[in-house]
This record gives C-alpha cells, sequence and structure tokens, in this order.
C-alpha cells in the first residue's frame, strides 16, 4: 500500500515527465520549419490510398511547394508566423505596416491587463525578429529568407514568436470577449478559454485561434484542409471570409503545415 | 553561456529585487542560476500565519515557454500539497502561461495556501479535514507552522 501511495503520490509529474519524452523525441527527428519540397512528396505518406492520392493530385493543380513546421502543438502559429513574414518580406509596404502594428501591439497588451515586464521580453524579441528579416536588406529577398529560416529554426527566437502570437491572440479573446464567446464550446468562459487553450505553449490551435489572430493582425489566411472527408476535392477555408489570403497553409487533422500556391 | 532562459531568469531575479511581493522572497543558489531557494511566509488571517516556508524551484533551458517544478522543502499540511512537497497548482501545470514570472509564481502559491482547492487533493486527509472539520485541519496546520520555525 504504502509503495502503491508513493507512486500515486506525484502523478502529475510523472505524466509531465512523460510528455517530455514524447515532445523530446519529435524535436530531436524533426526542425521547426522544413525546407520547402515539391507538393507531391505527400504521396509518400499516403502510398497507395486512393482519396488520398486523388486529393493530392487536385491540391497540386493550385500549389507547388510545401514547408513543414514541427507537430509540437505550436505549429499553426509557427505556420502562420513564418508564411505572413515570408510574405512580409516581399512586400516593403505591408513589412512597414506590420512593424508599426508590432511595435504598438505592447501597448495595447499592457492596456488590456498582460503584466508589462514580461510581456516586454517576448515583444523586444519579437521586434528583433521583424528587424532582422527588413526587406530592406541590400542583399536580397535570398538573403532575408534564409536568415529567416535561421531564426526559425533557432528555439529560442522561434519560440519567442509564437508566445507572443499567442499572447496577441489571447489579448484580442479578451478585447471583443462578447464576440468571441459565441465561438466556445463547453462551459469554458472566454478567460478560462485564454488561460488553458491559448496562452500555454503547445495547446492545439483551433479556429477560434485562427479568426482572433486574424482580426488582430490584419491578415487573411486560407487553410486547405485534406483528410478522409468526401469527393476527392480539398476543400478550403478563408479566414477571415471574403478576404484575399497572404498566408496559405494546409491542415491535416491535428497538423498545419506551409503551403506556396502556383 | 545566456541563453533565453538565463536571461529571463536574471530579469525575473532583478525583479523580485527591485520590486518585492510581500511576504515572498527568492533567490538563485550560489552557483546555479537554474535552481531557486524561495520562502513563503504564512499569509495573514489564516492557519499558516508565522509559518515561513522553505521551497525549492527548478527550471529547465525551455523557461519561460513551460513551467518549473516547484517543491515544498519545509513540510506543508495542505489540501494542494503532496507528501513529497509537490504541489497541485494549475497555473504550473495546464494554465501555464509565459507572461508568469517567479514573483507571479510564489505570490499564486501564497494565496493556495489562503485559499486551498479540496476538489483537486494531492493530500486526501488534509482535503477532508479542510471540508468536515475545519477546526481539526487548523490544528493540523498549526503543527506544521511551528515546525517550519525549526526546519
Amino acid at each position: 500500500m504504502d509503495s502503491f501511495k508513493k507512486n500515486d503520490g506525484n502523478r502529475d509529474e510523472l505524466i509531465i515527465q512523460q510528455q517530455r519524452d514524447i515532445e523530446k523525441e519529435i524535436s530531436d527527428s524533426t526542425p521547426l520549419v522544413g525546407e520547402q519540397l515539391p507538393l507531391t512528396c505527400l504521396w509518400a505518406e499516403y502510398n497507395g490510398d486512393d482519396v488520398f492520392t486523388a486529393k493530392i493530385q487536385d491540391l497540386a493543380k493550385k500549389y507547388k511547394f510545401i514547408r513543414r513546421t514541427r507537430p509540437d502543438g505550436n505549429c499553426f502559429f509557427r505556420a502562420f508566423a513564418y508564411s505572413y513574414m515570408e510574405y512580409l518580406i516581399s512586400n516593403n509596404s505591408a513589412y512597414k505596416e506590420f512593424q508599426k502594428l508590432a511595435e504598438d501591439s505592447k501597448d495595447k497588451l499592457v492596456e488590456l491587463g498582460f503584466p508589462s515586464f514580461t510581456l516586454e521580453d517576448f515583444h523586444e524579441t519579437f521586434m528583433e525578429v521583424i528587424r532582422r528579416v527588413s526587406p530592406d536588406n541590400p542583399g536580397g529577398y535570398n538573403k532575408v529568407q534564409s536568415e529567416l529560416h535561421k531564426i526559425f529554426n533557432e528555439q529560442g527566437y522561434s519560440d519567442y514568436v509564437v508566445v507572443y502570437l499567442r499572447l496577441i491572440t489571447s489579448g484580442k479573446l479578451q478585447e471583443e470577449a462578447e464576440f468571441y464567446q459565441n465561438f466556445i464550446e463547453g462551459d469554458f468562459t472566454i478567460e478560462e478559454f485564454r488561460h488553458q487553450e491559448v496562452e500555454p505553449m503547445f495547446k492545439e490551435s483551433d479556429h477560434i485561434h485562427i479568426i482572433a489572430l486574424c482580426a488582430a493582425l490584419g491578415a487573411g489566411v486560407r487553410v486547405e484542409y485534406l483528410d478522409r472527408g468526401e469527393g476527392c476535392i480539398v476543400k478550403a477555408h478563408d479566414f477571415p471570409e471574403g478576404t484575399e489570403p497572404t498566408i496559405y497553409l494546409i491542415y491535416r487533422p491535428g497538423h498545419y503545415d506551409i503551403l506556396y500556391p502556383n | 553561456m545566456s541563453t533565453p532562459a538565463r536571461r529571463r531568469l536574471m530579469r525575473d531575479f532583478k525583479r523580485l529585487q527591485e520590486d518585492p511581493p510581500t511576504g515572498v522572497s527568492g533567490a538563485p543558489t550560489d552557483n546555479n542560476i537554474m535552481i531557486w531557494n524561495a520562502v513563503i511566509f504564512g499569509p495573514h488571517d489564516t492557519p499558516f500565519e508565522d509559518g515561513t516556508f522553505k521551497l525549492t524551484i527548478e527550471f529547465t533551458e525551455e523557461y519561460p515557454n513551460k513551467p518549473p517544478t516547484v517543491r515544498f522543502v519545509s513540510k506543508v499540511f495542505h489540501p494542494n500539497v503532496y507528501a513529497d512537497g509537490g504541489i497541485c497548482l494549475d497555473i504550473l501545470q495546464n494554465r501555464w502561461s509565459p507572461t508568469y514570472d517567479v514573483s507571479a509564481i510564489l505570490t499564486s502559491i501564497q494565496s493556495l495556501l489562503s485559499d486551498p482547492n479540496p476538489n483537486s487533493p494531492a493530500n486526501s486527509t488534509a482535503a477532508q479535514l479542510y471540508k468536515e472539520n475545519r477546526r481539526e485541519y487548523e490544528k493540523r496546520v498549526k503543527a506544521c507552522v511551528e515546525q517550519s520555525f525549526i526546519d
């Protein structure tokens, strides 16, 4: 009985330890953001499956490349950030606008009640990342793109970017709590949802995260849903509806990667 | 070597010194910024009053993206504290936010002492007494308060 009690004594820590082991296995085998690959590389994953083969064929009409992200629960935020910054570094005026929005975002979050001391740390890093991928770099697009890729594969920077986008998302949910409350299933309040599903790292994203982040940044995302659903056409959804997307993602149950249109 | 975790812990420490919250204190151990010692003073008007409870906080390189492991070194009789000193507190598990710092962690644990959550017990005896026999609960708490002077 005693030994049973002892084992049972701190189950939380045992569970956390097990989670960490699994995470380590994933991080050792997959980069945070991978190289650009031909879209048809997906065939290998669904070898011989008729539904997926047909759907990938359909997708290949619209997209040339895919870039994978690590499946660590942060994939939506990381894919979103990488893809959006790739767009920004090729569009100087959008970059400048975003830089201004990002600069001002800290004061806004502080006003919403986020602790300024810790927020500052993430904001500084976020702004540093934006500066480092400035399209004004005399080395040109390729140079900036490779800097972007390097930054996003450095855990410290990459994760801080994810944290900051999570905080911006959380801030938007709070700012328009009444509206977003409609999207929440179950008995969660917006407050509980933010603390349990948005701010903690490694928590997977749902539509509500995407909608709030797009609204906060004024960005548009198209998500292509590749699943076992009916038909041989891949369904897409634009966030917010009716907006011209600048970010293209592919969703397979539980995971987001980046797409590159033709 | 400076890593994001270490840089952030230096900031946490600086803030704890410049703007110390009432009733808690903490500092890195002499030769390792990743392991801290902390003290929480029992909150007034609770059975924990006058107690000085020691804790250790262990950080990983993933801090602040992941929470540290916090453990009471002093014996604490409380519905949400395990026999080995481990603490059952949502913000140290599934509700951790990277915006929390050491100061926020310690003040959260301090308020947990005042407001136990008997519905997710780590010490079932303490939880039961807290709900059903408050006098006996307070007696047991006061015994660990006295023990904390000696530790």
